[in-house]
């Protein structure tokens, strides 16, 4: 066939096989306002990846006084991000119909920061701190396994309100954080760089930023969800290895106290922490799940009295059907990710 | 007898239509549970609850007797002087008007412990409806009687004790059923601002931690003893001004 | 005991509001020790003002004064307004016993007296009876009770039964003379009913509209106790018309 002819079927197909594959109107609710720990999804917009995979996606964010968790057993949103798996154990022993189907970081980002030189180097100190700044949702899920397992108790507990005003008023002071993020905003409003003990390091072995669907969705659309999983962890290799740019600005656009300095400190904390691309991403891509990894957490979280052994069907909690795939691992060659 | 009996009926008519709703529509628990199910766990749940509500109760009472010192003896003192009423009485309007949800994050940062703090959050709320009736109350005397107070050469000290309190009583008793329900409110306000601190937590820290851990029923249940909560300060204080005013008083004597 | 301590004397008094208003001009009068005397005059003529000011609650702006209450303190003076000004929230004997106990006096030591004076009006029964559950007239005997357990020397009277009904009042007149009869009280009965003032007083003095002043005395001769005949005899309708006519040349003499 003369190569113009082989062209043109080529784009007939694609254009038939585009407008077949209508852009399916997605949403997607986050658990905070933009940040660059959301960076890889707003990437999947920003470059068009959700659209090549057929998506219209619409990110809806959350905040300090936003609860959109509702939103997903409603049937509000399609798809939620959860911050770590106690959420999704919840879920399941309270019968709410909803799975986790990827797992975008491999660490849990969730630290205690405090000021230096005041003898918190060693994370065991921690506990002695005369005040611990830990907010409503941490109060009631990791702040009660840091009392069981290490001895952390409620008389130092203030809530936090998302101001760094009165830790940083406070040397002795600790407080609650992202570790890509907070330590940032310390140092700019602080002038120190505070220390930062990632829970992760000391058995809060969650995966975090999980995406969360639907029992029913799952079981009449999987097509939908495979897009969707496939989509965001592409959006994910582009946004850490290839050209951020678009994404920054999209998450500027939707929270403009953010900055772009902030972000790109941020996204290089992530890397180097190892917080999304380690572990069993690196041999089966961004996303990774193993069976095994959930009931280990699960055990970890028995011990430490969150819940009582069995109370959860863990075959509920989450499904692998979706990644472990190596979706992504060319593209990031490609980038010359490492 | 029906008078008694209508509101329970209401009650129970109400209850049941919210069993039949969850039933017949499939609610799932996790979005709104059944009277049944909220009945059943706070049975399984009652010893936890229980003294998770005798805390808040704690707070509760013990603001609203702060309130009632507080209120009465600065309202003995505007009472007293034109002036220092002038001059105090914006301060109070502003505090009854700020919003504690606003407020209550600093306070429970700056004072140290947290049951002085949310006790200081609730006593904000209550103590206003207390001071403005009881002022009122104070300078609604009869001024005939007040003559007659001075024809007799009363003491200050008699005047206050035989006149000016009695005659503020009615007034009093009226600003306390406002205050009894509000500082139950600033209470929870300003423990739902404090979560899980100190150590020992009352109901609404208990809804905070069942909505975080997506536990309905619980949540339902905790809120079922914080509206019981509410009617008993009412009902309470309702016999309580019956039974000091029922004799003379027009507002109870109909 | 102060001989003549019981009179009451009024010299040129004005009294001046600090609104400027001019209730009393060039007002003069003397009730003798033990005398009955009736203060007759339209709505706002300053009746009540010179009650006031003979129980020193208030002070003349001008002119002299010489009174009980202006010498040695209000125990001796007996005030007794229109409304029956009780204390609602005490019973019956405690509103009763509030002069004494301002005085010092006990509940225990003032007991006797007080169920005494009770029964003196006529309320012997109702000492624990709350003001809330008494008639008009009941009112009205506690409130005269409370006014005489001191034993005054000058009871002021600030038309007290006005607010009550015809039978009513009328029993209270009869009762109130009876009262006085035992005691020797200066009485300084304000009213504006003409039938009242000459039943109950020796003299009765009619006022003139504002600014006040006493523009006709009219003595009613006749001795104590008066019974209800009295009502319908030839003296009384005399007195009553030599009253009205007083009343009407004072009104008309009024700036319009």
């Amino acid at each position: 066939m003369p190569a113009i002819r082989i062209a043109a079927l080529a784009m007939l197909a694609t254009v038939t096989l585009g407008a077949a594959q209508a852009q399916e109107k997605v949403t997607f609710a986050t658990n905070w306002k933009a940040e660059a720990a959301h960076g890889g999804f707003y990437q999947a917009v920003a470059d068009g990846t959700y659209r090549k995979y057929g998506l219209d996606v619409t990110i809806l964010q959350g905040g300090p006084q936003v609860n959109n968790r509702p939103l997903l057993p409603a049937g509000r949103v399609d798809f939620l991000l959860a911050g770590n798996l106690l959420h999704s154990f919840d879920n399941v022993r309270n019968g709410v119909p909803t799975v986790v189907v990827a797992a975008m970081f491999q660490k849990d980002p969730q630290a205690l920061i405090a000021h230096p030189g005041q003898g918190y180097e060693k994370f065991a100190a921690l506990r002695n701190a005369p005040l611990a700044f830990i907010a409503k949702d941490g109060q009631f899920t990791w702040w009660q396994w840091l009392k069981v397992v290490h001895g952390f108790r409620d008389e130092v507990l203030k809530p936090y309100n998302y101001n760094l005003g009165p830790f940083l008023a406070n040397p002795k002071a600790i407080q609650q954080g992202y570790s890509i993020a907070e330590p940032i905003y310390v140092e700019n409003q602080g002038k120190f760089k505070p220390v930062v003990h990632l829970l992760a390091d000391h058995g809060f072995s969650t995966y975090s930023t999980l995406i969360e669907a639907r029992a029913d969705t799952i079981k009449a659309r999987p097509d939908l969800v495979q897009r969707f999983v496939d989509a965001s962890i592409v959006g994910w290799v582009n946004y850490l290895y290839g050209n951020r740019k678009a994404a920054n600005a999209l998450m500027i656009r939707e929270n403009p106290e953010m900055t772009e300095a902030e972000i790109e400190a941020s996204v290089a904390l992530m890397k180097s922490q190892g917080i999304v691309d380690s572990g069993e991403a690196l041999t089966n891509g961004i996303g990774a799940m193993s069976a095994s990894r959930i009931k280990d957490f699960y055990g970890q979280m028995v011990k430490a009295g969150l819940y009582k052994s069995g109370e959860v069907d863990l075959s509920k909690v989450a499904t692998l059907q979706f990644v472990n795939k190596r979706v992504g691992m060319d593209a990031k060659a490609r980038l010359g990710g490492k | 007898m029906s008078s008694r009996l209508l509101p329970v009926l209401t009650m129970v008519a109400l209850l049941l239509g919210w069993e039949a709703l969850v039933r017949f529509a499939h609610i799932p628990p996790y979005t709104l549970p059944a009277p049944s199910l909220v009945a059943q766990t706070l049975w399984q749940n009652f010893p936890s609850l229980a003294s998770s509500w005798w805390f808040t109760l704690k707070i509760t009472f013990g603001a609203l007797a702060l309130a009632c010192a507080g209120g009465v003896t600065i309202a003995a003192v505007f009472a007293l002087s034109r002036r220092v009423e002038a001059a105090f009485f914006p301060v109070a309007v502003l505090l009854q008007v700020t919003p504690i949800v606003a407020i209550a994050p600093l306070i429970l940062i700056y004072v140290e412990s947290t049951t002085a703090a949310l006790l200081l959050c609730a006593w904000i709320v209550a103590f206003f409806p207390i001071l403005s009736n009881t002022v009122l109350g104070l300078r609604a005397a009869d001024p005939n009687l007040r003559d007659l107070f001075h024809l007799y050469g009363a003491t200050p000290w008699q005047r206050l004790r035989l006149l000016l309190l009695p005659s503020a009583l009615p007034y009093f008793l009226a600003g306390l059923k406002i205050s009894g329900g509000l500082s139950l409110i600033g209470a929870v306000t300003a423990e739902m601002v404090a979560g899980a601190a100190g150590r020992e937590t009352g109901l609404a820290s208990r809804i905070l931690e069942a909505s975080f851990r997506t536990e309905t029923p619980k949540m339902f249940a905790a809120l079922a003893l914080l509206v019981v909560t509410g009617v008993l300060i009412f009902w309470v204080f309702n016999a309580l001004s019956r039974r000091l005013l029922g004799r003379w008083h027009p507002s109870e004597r109909a | 005991m102060n001989v003549g301590a019981g009179h009451i004397t009024l010299q040129q008094v004005d009294k001046r509001f600090s609104a400027g208003l001019l209730a009393l001009r060039d007002v003069s009068l003397r009730v003798e020790e033990g005398e009955f005397v009736a203060l007759l005059g339209p709505s706002g003529c300053g009746k009540s003002t010179i009650l006031r000011l003979v129980a020193g609650l208030d002070a003349p702006s001008r002119g002299t004064m010489d009174a009980p209450a202006l010498r040695s303190g209000g125990r001796s003076t007996a005030f007794v307004f229109q409304e029956p000004t009780l204390m609602p929230w005490a019973s019956v004997f405690d509103n009763v016993w509030l002069p004494l106990r301002l005085a010092g006096v006990s509940r225990g030591q003032a007991d006797e007296p007080v169920r005494t004076m009770l029964r003196n009006v006529g309320l012997g029964e109702f000492a624990d009876a709350y003001p809330a559950e008494l008639s008009g007239g009941m009112k009205m005997r506690t409130s005269i009770a409370r006014s005489l357990v001191t034993q005054p020397r000058v009871l002021l009277m600030d038309e007290p039964f006005a607010a009550l009904d015809e039978i009513t009042r009328s029993r209270l007149n009869a009762d109130l003379l009876a009262w006085c009869a035992t005691r020797r009280l200066s009485v300084l009965f304000v009213t504006h009913s003409v039938f009242e003032s000459v039943f109950l007083s020796q003299r009765v003095l009619v006022m003139s509209p504002r600014p006040g002043c006493i523009v006709a005395e009219v003595v009613v001769d006749q001795p104590y106790p008066r019974d209800p005949a009295f009502r319908t005899s030839a003296a009384y309708l005399a007195a009553c018309r030599e009253v009205s006519n007083a009343l009407e040349a004072a009104q008309a003499g009024a700036v319009p």
